[in-house]
């Protein structure tokens, strides 16, 4: 072998190695945020995974899966704002695989997350600061969330909660299914076009309960013990006869139609329950 | 006498007042209602006219704006304004057919007339003036302004720009449909309620969407 053809070989080696690399690297980053601080996170493909951290930093951990993006993660001097930012390097022939990026962020106690992406899947579980969350058509997940406040937007991702207990929830969800399972706090809203909406739990502890959509349905699956004052409601979908025995109410806001509204308390009324569709089938059934 | 050549000499009838207009216009008067009529309501108007004439004369940017008004307006041709020129010594220029320095003290009756047509044919071109919209404001029509937003994400990643696209169609249904609840009975709450959460819906997509394409 010549010097050049092994200087060639071994050059091709490098630039194969470099891209092995690059191709599921997976670098840790460490911030310095105090309490009280608001992390953002953006990105577009790929994956967020957030959860509670034992350290006092956040430590994020991004996979790229090539050398067209990188994971930019930076905070300010002060500890009061930090960054997680997907950058794409070179889009020029890329493939959705090539732009991924995968996080996997633990959260210190009392530290406020943003988070924002159009295809990737969000999953976060156990923070116990205030979440924003925003994605075009990625999952969204949250579990075991309590006491604080959640603020989710979708196109079309689906939503999923389950454990969320005394938090103050709002989704807003243009296309994407919302399922609620044990989800209870002093406000707990859900607005959708033409997602359907599930709830499943025991609206526990009192607090103000809004399910609204256009078209999709609203199913409500709820225990016989639940301490309700509920209202249902749809301009030209149907209501079907609650299968728990509410007491109707003699008076009410809402003009009775025969069909198209209910309303109804359980026990002391103490969480106000509203469910209210345009033409979206309402349905509310004892939880198995 | 048939109307037009009636029309032609209508000017000298209402200036002398229809005392010396001769017989065969006054029988043509006569026979033909609607010729009839106009100088009824010719007469009228030049009886009242003066009544509503201010005491000093008009500036002559007055006049000249009517005359730039009616041009402009396809009204009358800036070079020929036969009732007009009564009012002054005319005849000094194609475009100069109202003299107006050289106008008299008084209004004629024919004067008081097209002036106070004139004024009055101004405050109904002025009221019914609808201004034309510019043709680079496209994006003020919602469909359109949807579209380009649409485009705008699309653009990044179609497969998202599809999600875009169907959410916009159902949101403007919802938005469609909430109004007509609204419409059918303004005070009906939940109605109103849905109707903001359609808006807001909307604003959503559009904050979504616009800080998508800004990545």
């Amino acid at each position: 072998m010549t010097n050049l053809t092994r200087t060639a070989y071994m050059a091709a080696l490098l630039v194969v190695g470099a891209n092995l690399a690059a191709a599921g690297a997976t670098r840790q980053s460490r911030l310095n945020l105090g309490p009280g601080a608001v992390l953002t996170v953006v990105t577009s493909g790929g994956s967020v995974s957030l959860h509670p951290g034992t350290e006092q930093q956040v430590i994020v951990n991004s996979t790229t899966h090539s050398d067209r993006v990188e994971a930019d993660v930076h905070a300010t001097p002060d500890g009061k704002r930090g960054e997680v930012v997907t950058h794409v390097l070179s889009q020029q022939g890329a493939s959705a695989d090539d732009l991924r990026v995968d996080y996997d962020i633990a959260v210190p106690p009392g530290i406020s997350v943003t988070l924002s992406t159009a295809t990737a899947p969000i999953t976060v579980q156990g923070v116990s600061g205030d979440i924003s969350i925003s994605s075009d058509t990625g999952q969204i997940t949250v579990r075991q969330i309590s006491k604080s406040h959640l603020h989710v937007r979708g196109v079309t991702a689906p939503v999923t909660l389950t454990d969320v207990i005394g938090t103050h929830v709002d989704i807003t969800s243009t296309g994407g299914a919302v399922q609620l399972t044990q989800v209870s706090g002093p406000t707990v809203e859900v607005r959708t076009a033409s997602g359907r909406i599930t709830y499943n739990g025991d609206f526990a502890g009192g607090g103000h309960y809004l399910l609204s959509t256009h078209d999709a349905p609203i199913d409500v699956f709820m225990p016989a013990f639940a301490s309700v004052d509920l209202t249902a409601r749809s301009s030209t979908g149907a209501v079907d006869p609650p299968e728990l025995p509410l007491e109707k109410k003699e008076h009410t806001n809402v003009l009775p139609a025969p069909g198209r509204s209910f309303t109804g308390t359980s026990h002391s009324g103490s969480a106000s329950v509203e469910l209210h569709s345009y033409s979206g089938r309402i349905r509310i059934k004892k939880q198995p | 006498m048939n109307c037009e050549q009636f029309q032609e000499i209508l000017p000298h009838i209402i200036d002398d007042g229809g005392q010396d207009g001769d017989a065969e216009a006054r029988t043509h008067a006569d026979a033909c209602p609607a010729c009839g009529d106009l100088v009824r309501d010719l007469r009228h108007i030049a009886e009242q006219a003066p009544l509503l004439l201010p005491m000093h004369d008009p500036s002559p940017r007055v006049w000249s704006n009517i005359q730039q008004s009616l041009i402009s307006e396809g009204l009358i041709r800036g070079d020929r304004t036969p009732g007009l020129a009564s009012t002054g010594s005319a005849n000094t220029g194609p475009a100069s057919v109202i003299a107006l320095p050289q106008r008299p003290r008084a209004w004629t009756p024919l004067g008081s007339i097209m002036a106070t047509a004139a004024v009055l044919l101004l405050g109904v071109l002025l009221f019914n003036y609808r201004p034309k919209p510019a043709a680079g404001l496209k994006a003020s029509d919602p469909a359109s302004a949807d579209e380009q937003l649409i485009r705008q994400v699309s653009s990044k990643d179609p497969s998202v720009g599809k999600a875009y696209e169907e959410s916009m169609k159902q949101v403007n249904s919802y938005i469609a449909d909430a109004e007509k609840a609204v419409k059918n009975d303004g005070n009906d709450s939940v109605a109103n309620e849905q109707l903001m959460d359609a808006y807001q819906q909307k604003a959503m997509l559009y904050e979504m969407a616009t800080a998508r394409s800004q990545e």
